[in-house]
């Protein structure tokens, strides 16, 4: 069997095949209604999962604020670069006159 | 940027003013693509071996529906529609591979194709069907929009989402996969 005669047995045979789906009633308006109803409840779903994500998120933060120490001062606690500290003038050797 | 089927891959990448355009076409148009072209997608979601044709077709459709501000034409609306089809029924076969397999090495049948659809076949029309349910997916899908839907090279490329070289492979493959599976059947 050449490849020719199989073109044209697959023809045959998807054709019948097609040929014996049977008809279903096309009804656009209720089909285009039910996607309207999926999208509606898509989008609230959406806006719904947003919202807790962003209470919940929002919850934790200020949890976590409430339980930091207000004493504790995390942030700079550290001298910022190019500024020293005072430095305590008992501390330093009094410069006499003459001396290099 | 355009993505696959000419859809924009970002809403901003189509002008404010044709986005309403096409937003107050859209019913009209789905409604027309859906009349016209709802019958020829469901008979390829049989052919590909769906058993759940419709449901397919209508969840194609709610994708088109819900995509149509980002669509360039509705040349593409077609394409993209052969290609959710084809997308969606390789999902669901591979879904019923895994629950069948045990049932499809009892039977040596392949669920693909319901038993009422080969009822009405001829002996060697319900060969050929078997063999092509027998192909692997891409090549099956290749021969299904080449010698039902008469698709060009670059149409089956565009609703398989391959190049036009990878389409020729998968039908040359297919095709010689059939005749020996038809020379062996004799």
């Amino acid at each position: 069997m050449n490849d020719r005669g199989t073109d044209e047995r697959l023809r045959d045979a998807l054709q019948a095949l097609a040929a014996g789906v049977p008809e279903t009633p096309e009804d656009f308006r209720a089909a285009s209604s039910q996607w309207r109803r999926r999208e509606r409840r898509r989008r609230i779903v959406l806006a719904v999962l947003a919202t807790v994500v962003f209470v919940v998120a929002d919850g934790l933060a200020l949890w976590a604020l409430n339980q930091a120490d207000p004493d504790a001062h995390v942030i700079f606690s550290d001298p910022a670069p190019g500024v020293t500290a005072p430095q305590d003038p008992s501390a330093v050797p009094p410069v006499r006159a003459g001396q290099p | 940027m355009i993505g696959r089927w000419g859809i924009a891959e970002r809403a901003a990448d189509v002008p404010e003013t044709r986005a309403e355009e096409i937003h107050d076409d859209r019913d009209r148009a789905v409604e027309a693509l859906f009349s016209e072209h709802r019958r020829s997608l469901i008979r390829l979601a049989v052919l590909l071996g769906a058993d759940d044709a419709e449901d397919i077709v209508s969840e194609a459709f709610y994708h088109l529906y819900r995509r149509w501000r980002r669509l360039r034409s509705t040349d593409a609306a077609l394409a993209y529609l052969r290609s959710v089809v084809i997308n969606r029924t390789r999902m669901r076969l591979r879904h019923l591979q895994v629950a069948r397999r045990q049932l499809q090495r009892d039977s040596g049948e392949s669920p693909a194709v319901s038993s009422e659809a080969l009822a009405l076949l001829r002996d060697d029309q319900r060969a050929v069907v078997a063999a092509l349910a027998s192909l692997p997916d891409r090549q099956r899908e290749a021969l299904v929009l080449r010698y039902w839907m008469e698709l060009r090279e670059r149409e089956i490329a565009d609703a398989m989402g391959i190049s036009p070289g990878a389409v020729k492979t998968h039908v040359s493959r297919g095709m010689a996969a059939l005749t020996r599976a038809m020379e062996e059947r004799r």
